[in-house]
């Protein structure tokens, strides 16, 4: 089974061009989706997710045409938003049995049963009679995915799960997510490269509502290969290198600027060769992407 | 500082839309305000635009609305922790002072703005064109100003203080909703302050108030003079402005700049961080079968109504609605079925009336509210995603939300239920009926509330704004009242149909329930359908736009919900095409205008008739077969009509009652007539006989009429024929020649249709009514005798000696007949019914028969046999003593249903409502014996209407109702005190000062008294009281027994030597000849003059 993205364009009422002829094809396992805030990654999500109609192209899950099918498709879908809440006054246990009826587990012990097992994968069954209230963001985030787990989903789309999650929660809902990939789709939006380095097999770097690269991570690293250099520089030196060099990306190392550039030859003048890592690749995309956008 | 967050505030609430419609809502609303506040009330000589009636309607339109300052005020502050911006908030340097009071007067303002719809709403209403220019003073719009400065100001300060705090210190929404709740309690547990003058303090609208500090005000300044900002008034607004204050320093000395509203629930918190971790990654998910057939749907819907219907009990908010709900119960329901002052025992069915009336407010509270939280839920939390990316159908969502609010009003039911009971045993009352509690609340509020909740889900979801859906839903309530009030009131688009109407304990809920049944279910039908449409064009995901969400809504359209859906519509066709069929096609529906229309044109058309020379009735003999199980009757016999005029009579006319059940099978007179039916549309038959009736000969009519109950009608239906408890006199049976009483009355209407002015009473000298006992009367006296027939369960009455009683096939018989003649006024009375004989036999005279007296009553209603038994011995002895003696065999009193609440004399037996006399609870030391006066009066109208008959002129119920008060009077004095009938007159002087302040022409004499019953009988009492005080007793029976003697309709020495009916002039003139010279100037001013009576405590001292 797999997910086909088509073709697929939004435009909001704005004037926005959420979305621009994307077309994906999305195996099992983890598809990391990357890109930066504002890029349309949550469009695509929510209009995969059947929460919005898009303006044209198909979406496909095996036989499911997604944008008509939206009930077939939601039968196995799972899904945790960027933003959500939860009810304060009521236990994880209680509100978690309430999603499972939702979901159509109707049959009592069955739907027990289930329940008592998510509770255990994503470690909150000491706290199930716990108030919501007093969730912290880590086991909130947690919760969200058993949720999202209760209806067995041959797709599994999570959207910014790890935003405001510290290094250990962040590891922690990995470890669950990791577990899901080999029967089912999982898209993971982000935008820490990271979260894709570590746990996808696929992946796709969307900007500005276009997809401008897609693939196997290391096949992708592969194609830089050589081509990353790397400088400590002044900050008043800053505006030079940008003109002359593809700067792709500037991080502060020991309060100097550091820059990285894509060449295909050795510039020489202070500049070392790097192992590219992914997050270069997505920095060089946004770059290129920008870039040809506003020639 | 605090004139930014002031500005700021301000500017906010400009670009909101909500600002812009509650301001509209509340100018539109004002624009009919009095009109709806004043509905149904007499204002008298009252304007619409007096002082004070601008200050109760501003008032009471305050009161209905605070709900908006809720609205407004309470999320000014609870707005920064909705939208999750506390912490940027609350971080920046702005001190609480300045946060708090910018917060504040920059809502507050907006809140004056909002309600600057009201005077502006009321001027403009004085221009609509419903408003006759003699129901308004000159227009000033310093009355309205000033009204809304006093009176609305203060109110509207306290409220916005109190919301802002609650608002501010809850964080929660629900929380200020509930205050209105708790405002609306405060209000109604003023009512029940005995002491007026606290009352008129602590009154929040100053409803009360108002009528305290105008209470010793004439008629012409209450409506004229500007209320004075003094006394209670002043109090009042003062007490409830420093509330205001006092709430708005306590919320600011405990809000807090905190972000974390600490709590208990720090403790668990800990407890939660300090839980092991495991990596989990050896449990294994087992499986679980998802199921979407629709026995699943069935266990979502099931767990769905439980889930929502428990979220909203666990909010506090709800349990402080549910005890306030209580508690005014307990302390209001004090007065029960009151009647002149005298409390009914705690009967069921007076609490559950009770209880429905105080509560329904906090339903629609629960209802508008809770049905705009629980559509608005996810989406609250911020959940509504994850719920809109399942599997579930959005009907079934809905359906669950709906049926937990159904839950919900259940339990407050049950709630109040438990107080009624509570409050009857309290009252040392145990005869709990705990089916008409549940009748009561499950099968007269349950199915309303059910059904605009229906439509509150609908709004809720397609206007998808939580607040302009709570006002959209609330004007949706009034606009469907004032379609009613308007005459638009057909079961099948006054949406939820009628309301069930009245429960007796005698007849239960009667033939209203099977109608009621079927047009509840059409209408819940029809709500069924609306949820289907909501749930398709609900937001589900994140496209709000409603045209697009429209569009998308077909495709939401699942298989079985349109299967659904296309039985729901089939049922709707259904149910409502039999509604049709019984409404319209088997029974006639008359809109209001239609109605009028029919009434003109019978008055233009007919009136040429009204003193047509006709026969009079001299004989009845007929024979009624009563159904009662089909509210069915036939009646056949014949009328002897006796020519007494000086002409021939050539043609009869005859009237049939108008009504739709009734139908004359068959009209014939002795020795032939031809039927003329060009006034067919009006039921109205001329036969011109083929021989000419002479003067002083007599012609026999027979006919024949049916009464059927086909199917139902629309809106209330016949109450005198039922299933138990039927009740209809004389006046249901054909009459003769034109038929005053269904002329237009009301004097606006009459202009509209450019007819003459009507006068309710003809002038005392008025020679065609002079000889008329009643309006358009048929008869001077006639023979009575009448065979009826009813089920086997039933007994039968009507007046007349019984002179045989039979059962034949599973029915009772009973031959009436009377000895003497009656006059023309008869009753038909049947009931299952319990009796209480007695015998009475005059002191006067020994040989005579001893009379029968006997009181049917319903099973059960027993408390005040003694009391009326009493009554009614000792007023045939004050009466056969002082008066005459009594002129039949047998006395009767028959209870009916409390449809109407009345007692009613006819020759020798009284109808008595369920309601004025059986169920007083009666304490002896305070109260007067209302059952015990009541029968006095009816037995004096043997004397005073039986006897002595008045000509049908101004001053008639002055002979007969005011000598009739004046005859039970002094049998209350003689069998009680001077000290009770003292009492009862406090209570006469009230009535009649109310009476005064409702009337809307000028005041009359008692000597041209026309229907003002505050003067016949409240000022009539008074005066009587006085005169015999002056004169003397018996003195004042001399009078009346000279007066019985010469007037007497059978036999008077005057009344036998002419046509005429006596009038009040006659009536004086006895009082003149008994009364000494020295006090003769009393007559004209007691009698003849409207001058401002004496007050009774003169009499006192």
């Amino acid at each position: 089974m797999k997910l086909i993205i088509d073709n697929l364009s939004k435009t909001y009422a704005n004037g926005i061009e959420a979305l621009q002829n994307v077309s994906l094809e999305i195996p099992k396992g983890m598809f990391g989706l990357l890109g930066p805030n504002g890029a349309g990654k949550s469009t695509l999500m929510r209009t995969i997710a059947t929460l919005q109609e898009a303006d044209s192209g198909t979406v496909a899950l095996g036989d499911i045409n997604v944008l008509k099918q939206k009930n077939e498709l939601r039968q196995v879908l799972g899904y945790l938003p960027q933003q959500f809440g939860l009810y304060p006054k009521i236990s994880a246990e209680v509100l978690l049995n309430h999603f499972a009826v939702l979901k159509g587990i109707t049959n009592k012990s069955e739907r027990k049963n289930l329940v008592k097992a998510l509770l255990h994968k994503t470690n909150l069954y000491d706290v199930r009679k716990q108030n919501l209230k007093g969730y912290s963001g880590g086991m909130k985030q947690r919760f969200g995915i058993a949720q999202a787990l209760l209806n067995n989903p041959k797709l599994l789309i999570v959207d910014e799960p790890t935003a405001g999650l510290d290094p250990v929660e962040r590891n922690r809902f990995y470890n669950v997510l990791s577990e899901l990939g080999e029967h089912t789709v999982v898209i993971l939006s982000t935008h820490i490269v990271d979260d894709v380095k570590e746990l996808c097999t696929n992946m796709a770097i969307i900007n500005q509502g276009q997809v401008c690269l897609k693939g196997n991570p290391l096949q992708i690293l592969e194609e830089l290969k050589g081509k990353v250099y790397k400088k400590t520089i002044e900050k008043s030196e800053l505006s030079f290198y940008k003109q002359n060099y593809k700067v792709i990306s500037e991080k502060l190392f020991l309060g100097k600027p550091t820059i990285h550039i894509l060449s295909d030859v050795n510039p020489r003048d202070g500049f070392t060769l790097i192992n590219a890592e992914l997050e270069d690749v997505y920095f060089s995309e946004i770059f290129n992407h920008s870039n040809s956008k506003s020639i | 500082m605090w004139y930014h967050i002031f500005k700021f505030e301000i500017q906010y609430r400009i670009k909101r839309p909500d600002t812009y419609v509650f301001f509209l809502f509340l100018f539109l609303f004002s624009i009919v305000g009095v009109d709806f506040i004043f509905q149904g009330t007499d204002l008298g000589l009252m304007k619409k635009n007096s002082p004070l009636v601008v200050a109760k309607s501003m008032g009471a339109i305050t009161g209905l609305f605070m709900i908006l300052a809720s609205m407004i005020m309470g999320v000014s502050v609870l707005r920064d922790f909705e939208y999750n911006i506390e912490s940027l908030m609350f971080s920046t340097p702005i001190h609480k002072r300045d946060y708090l009071l910018g917060r504040f007067l920059g809502s507050f303002t907006v809140l004056l703005f909002v309600f600057s719809g009201i005077p502006l709403g009321m001027m403009l209403g004085e221009l609509m064109p419903w408003i006759a220019a003699d129901e308004l003073l000159t227009f000033n719009g310093l009355v309205y100003l000033k009204t809304f400065l006093l009176v609305t100001l203060p109110t509207v300060f306290f409220g916005a203080a109190l919301f802002f705090v609650t608002g501010a210190l809850s964080r929660n929404l629900v929380v200020v909703y509930t205050q209105g709740i708790f405002l609306f309690v405060v209000f109604m547990l003023t009512k029940a302050i005995t002491n007026e003058f606290w009352q008129a303090i602590l009154d929040p609208f100053s409803l009360t108030t108002t009528t305290f500090i105008t209470k010793s005000w004439t008629t012409l300044e209450k409506s004229t003079q500007d209320l004075p900002f003094i006394g209670a008034l002043l109090y009042n607004k003062l007490f409830w402005f420093s509330l205001g204050i006092a709430a708005l320093v306590y919320g600011y000395h405990k809000f807090n700049f905190n972000v974390v509203k600490e709590k208990r629930s720090k403790g668990k918190r800990k407890q939660i961080s300090k839980t092991n971790i495991n990596d989990g990654n050896e449990v294994i998910i087992p499986d679980a079968k998802k199921q979407y057939d629709l026995r699943s749907k069935w266990a979502q819907l099931k767990q769905f109504s439980w889930f929502y219907f428990m979220g909203i009990c666990k909010q506090p908010s709800f349990w402080a609605i549910v005890i306030c709900g209580m508690i005014i119960i307990l302390v209001n329901s004090v007065n029960l079925g009151t009647v002149y002052g005298v409390d009914s025992y705690p009967a069921t069915y007076f609490i559950v009336e009770e209880l429905q009336e105080t509560s329904i407010f906090f339903f629609i509270i629960i209802l508008v509210f809770y049905s705009g939280e629980l559509v608005w839920k996810e989406r609250g939390a911020k959940l509504n995603l994850i719920y809109d990316a399942t599997a579930m159908s959005s009907f079934i969502k809905l359906a669950g939300k709906y049926v937990g609010l159904n839950l919900i009003y259940i339990v407050l039911m049950l709630a109040l239920i438990s107080s009624g009971i509570i409050f009857q045993t309290l009252s040392g009352y145990y005869k709990y009926e705990l089916h008409v509690y549940f009748y009561g609340f499950f099968l007269e509020i349950l199915p309303f509330l059910a059904l605009y909740t229906c439509v509150a889900f609908f709004i809720q979801s397609v206007v998808n704004h939580k607040f302009v859906g709570i006002m959209l839903v609330i004007t949706f309530f009034i606009a469907n009242t004032a379609l009613g009030a308007f005459g638009f009131d057909h079961d099948l688009y006054l949406f939820g149909g009628n309301t069930i109407g009245t429960y007796s304990e005698m007849n239960g809920y009667g033939h209203f329930l099977k109608p009621y049944l079927f047009i509840k279910s059409y209408w819940l039908l029809f709500g069924i359908l609306l949820l289907i449409i909501a749930s398709l064009v609900s937001v589900r995901g994140i496209e709000t736009n409603l045209v697009k969400r429209f569009k998308t809504g077909k495709y939401r359209l699942s298989k079985p919900l349109f299967k659904l859906a296309s039985i729901v519509f089939l049922m709707v066709i259904a149910i409502g095409s039999f509604i049709f069929y019984n409404t319209n096609v088997l029974n006639d529906y008359w809109t209001a205008s239609e109605a009028t229309a029919f009434r003109v044109d019978y008055e233009k058309e007919l009136k040429q008739f009204e003193y047509l020379p006709q026969p009079k009735i001299v004989d009845v003999n007929l024979k009624l077969e009563l159904y009662p199980s089909t509210r069915d009757y036939t009646v056949e016999g014949y009328y002897i009509l006796k020519n007494t005029n000086t002409e021939d009579i050539a043609s009869i006319h005859i009237q049939k009652l108008l009504e739709g059940n009734i139908t004359i099978d068959s009209l014939s007179f002795e020795g032939g007539a031809t039927r003329d039916n060009q006034y067919k549309k009006f039921d109205y038959s001329i036969f011109n006989l083929n021989k000419v009736l002479k003067p002083g000969d007599s012609i026999k009519m027979y006919f024949k009429q049916n009464f059927m109950t086909k199917g139902f009608e629309s809106g209330s239906s016949n109450v005198n024929i039922n299933k138990n408890g039927t009740f209809f006199s004389n006046s249901d049976l054909p009459t003769i020649g034109y038929t005053r009483k269904y002329e237009l009355n009301d004097p606006s209407d009459r202009e509209d249709y450019n007819l003459p002015l009507r006068s309710n009473k003809a002038e005392r000298e008025n020679v065609n009514e002079l000889v008329n006992a009643r309006s358009g009367s048929d008869s001077d006296g006639l023979n009575f005798e009448m065979i009826i027939g009813t089920s086997k369960s039933q007994t039968a009455l009507v007046p007349g000696e019984l002179l045989e009683q039979w059962t034949e096939n599973e029915r009772n018989y009973f031959h009436y007949k009377m000895k003497i003649p009656i006059i023309n006024f008869y009753s038909i009375v049947s009931a299952e019914y319990e009796i209480k004989k007695d015998q009475w036999m005059s002191q006067k005279d020994s040989i005579t028969t001893p009379i029968d007296l006997e009181i049917y009553y319903h099973k059960g209603h027993d408390y005040n046999l003694d009391r009326m038994l009493s009554s009614m011995k000792a007023s045939l002895n004050y009466f056969t003593k002082n008066f005459s003696p009594y002129q039949y065999e047998h006395l009767r009193i028959m209870e009916f249903p409390r449809y109407a609440q009345f007692a009613q004399s006819f020759p020798g037996t009284i109808p008595f409502s369920e309601s004025i006399g059986f169920v007083l609870d009666i304490d002896d030391e305070n109260d007067v014996d209302m059952a015990f006066y009541v029968t006095a009066h009816e037995i004096a109208h043997q004397w005073f209407g039986m006897q002595v008959e008045a000509a049908n002129v101004k001053g008639r119920h002055f002979i007969l109702e005011t000598l009739s008060q004046y005859a039970a009077m002094m049998v209350l004095k003689e069998h009680y005190s001077e000290d009770k009938l003292l009492q009862f007159l406090e209570l006469q002087n009230e009535t009649y000062k109310k009476g005064q302040d409702r009337e809307a022409l000028k005041e009359p004499s008692l000597a041209l008294v026309e229907n003002q019953d505050y003067v016949y009988y409240a000022k009539g009492a008074i005066q009587m009281y006085q005169f015999q005080k002056a004169i003397g007793e018996e003195n004042v029976n001399k009078a009346l027994r000279r007066f019985l003697k010469d007037w007497n309709t059978r036999n008077g020495v005057l009344k036998t030597k002419t046509d005429r009916y006596v009038t009040s002039k006659d009536l004086l003139d006895y009082f003149k000849e008994v009364t000494p010279r020295d006090l003769q100037y009393m007559i004209p001013e007691l009698f003849e003059s409207v001058e401002a009576l004496k007050i009774i405590t003169d009499v006192k001292n």
